[in-house]
């Protein structure tokens, strides 16, 4: 096979927000270039997870090779990097980013540019990559390309008729898409003959074949045979198999300077290949690594238990089985009094925690009950000592607390004007610190900067921020620091009994308010008992809050002959299941709803 | 009688005349509105559907309690009665003293009527009085009134009916606590061996269901429930009638023995549209059951509506809508929840059960002497927790 030219290939990511197409158009460029025919094409070929497909977003990056002749008659290799499409995989993104030259920007002809697609068109440009703007959606009747247009123009300044008009649904324009790809994206650059360096932009686990690690390679060449170093973990291995993906695992000969595919060198654990690592060889390495290496650490946690303590085991399998391919995903055992033995998570984000929760009772049939997020609190004892607090049960006794610090972000939002008031009353009322207003003068939208605690968001910011802007708004954040401040450890009590899997840390100035708004959370979520139980919201042994659940009055049934003993009997199997799915503390029985009450405290 | 199985064989027989003259709105039972052409025909479904259920009779077993209950069976012309009557003693035969129960609304007894059913062997009635207040019985939508109800009491007592039992609503909306205490108090000048109360219970389906969904009518007031229970309870014991089930209250010596044989978990025949039937192993190995090692029972139910009874009777012979196998497991726990309503209580089995009653009785919920449990006053107003409590237990 006559090796192609560097010229004639193109590496490129596809940026859009949720539900704006991108994977609709992912499907119409391979039924284009014929790299999966229409028959093989099961909607959204690149999201290969079941709920990837339900919830239209992409979870993990993949890479898919095409092959394209272009209207000038030459055949061009086109590398799509997929992106994942989440604020919580930010780092992911702008690796899948880094592999390639330029990206393909979707906006949703009926929608304009959300705040995600902005920040990572921003990321792009940082990284030097060239765009190819296209207004997809052009078929709906309430589009309005032209508005678009004009937004993609004055916010990231790209002339108006550049912007490629386009449906992925119908397929209207998308060889336009094809062509300004081959025409507008540069070739790749590198160095065939110089040391090696690829980039790793993601890994997933293969149960037969280990680790299959996703590179694109920017000089050198990687074949079988290769002996690599990985410069970040300085992990070594010997190269067994490299290849591209057409869509499916395809073995080539090699993979050298420009190109994107995969390796497999008997690496067992994800971990050892890590996103944004690079490959060099062990006897030639190059002398530096590519740029913009991070660890990726977990910005959320959560209590992670099984409803039935003897599917603790399965759970550990299930998360070990998980952490296979999310490299992401962190967790320790945990024992909690109320909930019994479970795992500490970590997450990058809610949409992270959600995901791997699902996956955990979809997948692995597991019933499961977790507990409000938390982040990691830094908290420095009097004394000296510091340590790490993702627990708020674990916050160590008030007296010996010399200051507890919280993580903070940058939180910006685009919003229609109409909908600004809400907006910043919602920031106000989560601490948020305002920074800066832009105006997109001419349009109607807005860019709201704010810093706030990261503690605040990860609740039900984001719903909260969409309900109160009519589904107009959206949200980007990154980590800024760490501050002191007058945090306190609000517990809750079932019946006098401490119920550990419920405290929560807060703001000393908030505690009360939250601490009634909980009380009352739970009196509506904790079904009625045959006593009345108190439920009490207390900070350092003081209480702040109390409602009572009161006592049953009335269950019996009037009649009980013939056919009612049948149904009595039914009845009582299928009460006595769901009992056991509830959570005793004390002689109390808590649903497993009443463990994330706190998520819902502004409803 | 061993809480293991099924207790056979059957020694009780329910059939289910559906006939009624209307349906009341708050009546979910397998009823036939008018369907007088369709009388004859029943009655003869309901003969074959007995021949069919012979294999299950005993040499030296005949019924110790028949129950002819609907609907509305007293609106079943006599002779027709009769036939029922005769064959039930040839297939099956009848104790001496056996209790033999007509279920009657009070519109239309007259004293001929009445003699008519004592004389066929039906020496127990009971009547849907229901209430004795005009208010009470137009809000339930009843066909009768409180002088209407009793003239009917006074007509059977008169003509000689030695074991009367009635049924009461209370807790009906909108009625005070009085006028049901009213109301009870007049049905006690009659002195009837048993009085049944239930509370309204607003059924879905029903026409009061489909008004209580659309805030057309309030619902029943747990408030009204609780108190009119214990007054209830108050009266009758002070007239000498004694709570011995849930709803259920009787002279000493009068408590029905069919129903204490539902409740007591022994097996019992049924006929009729929408009848359920319990039977020992014995006997459903004997009606050609074929069943697993495990089962020690089967309950069975018929179709619901009586002309697809009819029609399925005259082509198979019987008129079965299912049949469920019934295991030890399922056995206890249905003679739990049904001996937990009875006020001598039930037997409680294993550490963990026990050591859940004991919690239950420090709530005041129920009392135990030894391994029995027996639900206190507050204890039934809530038993189907109690219930679910001792059943997760087991």
């Amino acid at each position: 096979m006559v090796p192609r030219p560097i010229a004639r290939i193109r590496n490129f990511s596809i940026i859009a927000h949720i539900d704006h197409g991108k994977s609709t158009l992912a499907d119409r460029l391979l039924e284009l270039t014929g790299t999966v025919s229409p028959r093989e094409l099961t909607e959204q070929m690149l999201d290969t997870l079941d709920l990837e497909r339900e919830r239209g977003i992409t979870i993990k990056a993949q890479a898919v090779r095409m092959l394209y002749r272009s209207r000038e008659g030459l055949e061009y290799e086109l590398n799509l990097i997929d992106t994942p499409g989440h604020v919580d995989f930010a780092y992911e993104v702008s690796r899948a980013l880094a592999a390639g030259e330029g990206a393909v920007l979707v906006v949703d002809a009926t929608q304009g540019i959300e705040a995600q697609t902005l920040a990572n068109v921003y990321k792009a440009l940082e990284q030097g990559l060239e765009i190819v703007p296209v207004v997809n959606k052009i078929d709906l009747p309430q589009a309005e390309p032209e508005l678009v247009r004009a937004e993609i123009e004055r916010v990231i300044g790209i002339p108006a008729a550049q912007s490629i008009l386009a449906s992925a649904k119908t397929g209207e324009g998308v060889d336009l898409v094809l062509e300004a790809i081959v025409h507008q994206l540069p070739p790749p650059s590198g160095d065939p003959e110089a040391p090696l360096r690829a980039l790793i932009f993601d890994c997933k686990y293969d149960p037969y074949r280990g680790v299959v690690v996703y590179v694109r390679v920017r000089d050198g060449r990687l074949r079988v045979g290769t002996q690599i170093r990985m410069m970040a973990t300085q992990g070594t291995y010997t190269v067994d198999e490299v290849g591209t993906f057409r869509p499916q695992m395809t073995v080539t000969e090699e993979l050298s300077a420009g190109e994107v595919g995969y390796l497999i060198a008997s690496i067992r654990n994800v971990r050892d290949s890590k996103v944004g690592d690079t490959i060099t060889e062990l006897s030639r390495p190059a002398p530096e690594p590519l740029p913009g290496y991070r660890q990726v650490s977990p910005m959320v946690w959560a209590g992670l238990f099984p409803v039935d303590s003897d599917e603790y085991q399965s759970l550990k399998e299930a998360l070990e089985r998980l952490q296979l391919n999310d490299t992401a995903l962190t967790f320790q055992p945990e024992t909690s009094v109320a909930l019994g033995f479970g795992f500490r998570c970590g997450f990058l984000g809610l949409l992270h925690m959600e995901i791997v929760q699902e996956r955990l009772e979809r997948e692995f049939q597991l019933s499961l009950i977790t507990t409000a997020p938390s982040v990691a609190y830094r908290v420095r004892l009097r004394g000296g000592r510091a340590l790490e607090v993702d627990n708020p049960d674990q916050l160590p006794d008030p007296g010996s607390i010399e200051s507890i610090e919280e993580p903070r972000v940058k939180v910006e939002i685009v919003v229609p004007k109409q909908h600004l008031g809400s907006v910043m009353d919602l920031c106000q009322e989560r601490r948020g610190e305002f920074q800066q207003l832009e105006y997109q003068s001419p349009g109607e939208g807005t860019v709201l900067h704010y810093e706030m605690p990261l503690g605040e968001i990860i609740h039900d910011f984001y719903d909260q921020l969409k309900s109160r802007s009519r589904g107009y708004a959206s949200m980007d954040y990154t980590l800024s620091g760490y501050r002191p401040e007058q945090l306190v450890k609000l517990d809750v009590l079932v019946a006098g009994t401490r119920v550990d899997a419920l405290s929560i840390i807060v703001h000393r100035e908030q505690a009360g308010r939250q601490g009634r708004r909980l009380a009352e959370r739970l009196r509506q979520v904790i079904p009625r008992q045959l006593f009345e139980v108190p439920i009490q919201a207390a900070v350092g042994g003081k209480v702040i809050a109390r409602e009572t659940v009161p006592a049953l009055r009335k269950d019996v049934l009037a009649k009980c002959y013939g056919g009612d003993i049948t149904r009595k009997r039914k009845l009582l199997e299928k009460q006595r299941e769901g009992k056991q799915r509830m959570k005793r503390v004390g002689s109390v029985e808590i649903p497993q709803e009443a463990f994330m009450a706190v998520l819902s405290l502004e409803r | 009688m061993s809480a293991e199985a099924v207790a056979g064989p059957p020694r009780s027989l329910y059939l289910h005349l559906p006939f009624c003259a209307r349906r009341c709105p708050y009546c979910d039972f397998a009823i036939l509105v008018g369907g007088e052409s369709l009388r004859e025909p029943y009655v003869a479904a309901v003969l074959r559907e007995l021949d069919s259920l012979s294999p299950a009779a005993r040499r030296g077993a005949p019924l110790r309690s028949l129950y002819l209950g609907g609907g509305t069976p007293s609106l079943l012309p006599p002779p027709l009665l009769e036939r029922l009557l005769v064959a039930v003693r040839q297939r099956f035969g009848l104790a001496p003293g056996a209790e033999v129960t007509l279920e009657a609304n009070p519109e239309g007894i007259t004293p001929g009527l009445v003699r008519d059913w004592l004389s066929l062997g039906i020496n127990r009635l009971s009547l849907g009085v229901q209430s004795l207040d005009d208010p009470t019985l137009r809000w339930l939508g009843r066909n009768h009134d409180a002088a209407a109800a009793e003239a009917a009491l006074a007509t059977a007592r008169a003509a000689g009916v030695g074991n009367l039992s009635c049924d009461l609503i209370f807790a009906v909306p909108s009625r005070p606590a009085s006028s049901f205490g009213a109301s009870l108090s007049r049905l006690l000048c009659f002195q009837p061996e048993h009085v049944s109360c239930y509370e309204l219970t607003v059924e879905p389906g029903t026409e009061l269901g489909r008004d209580v969904a659309r805030r057309r009518r309030p619902a029943p007031s747990e408030g009204d429930f609780l108190e009119q229970r214990r007054l209830a309870r108050e009266m009758l014991a002070q007239a000498g009638l004694r709570r011995y089930e849930i709803s259920n209250y009787a002279r000493p010596g009068h408590e029905s023995r069919h129903n204490l044989n539902y409740w007591q978990g022994g097996a019992y025949l049924a006929a009729g549209c929408g009848a359920h039937g319990l039977l020992d192993r014995d006997s459903a190995l004997a009606l050609g059951w074929e069943l697993a090692p495990e089962t020690v029972g089967v309950r069975y139910w018929n179709l619901r509506a009586a002309s697809t009874y009819v029609a399925r009777v005259r082509s198979e012979g019987q008129g079965r809508r299912g049949w469920e196998p019934i295991t030890a497991a399922q056995h206890r726990l249905e003679l739990l929840a049904c001996g937990l309503r009875l006020g001598r209580g039930t037997r409680l089995g294993g550490a963990a059960q026990l050591a859940r009653a004991r919690q239950l009785s420090a709530l005041g919920l129920i009392r135990l002497r030894g391994d029995r449990a027996v639900a206190t006053e507050r204890g039934q107003e809530v038993l189907d927790r109690v219930t679910l409590e001792l059943a997760a237990a087991g």
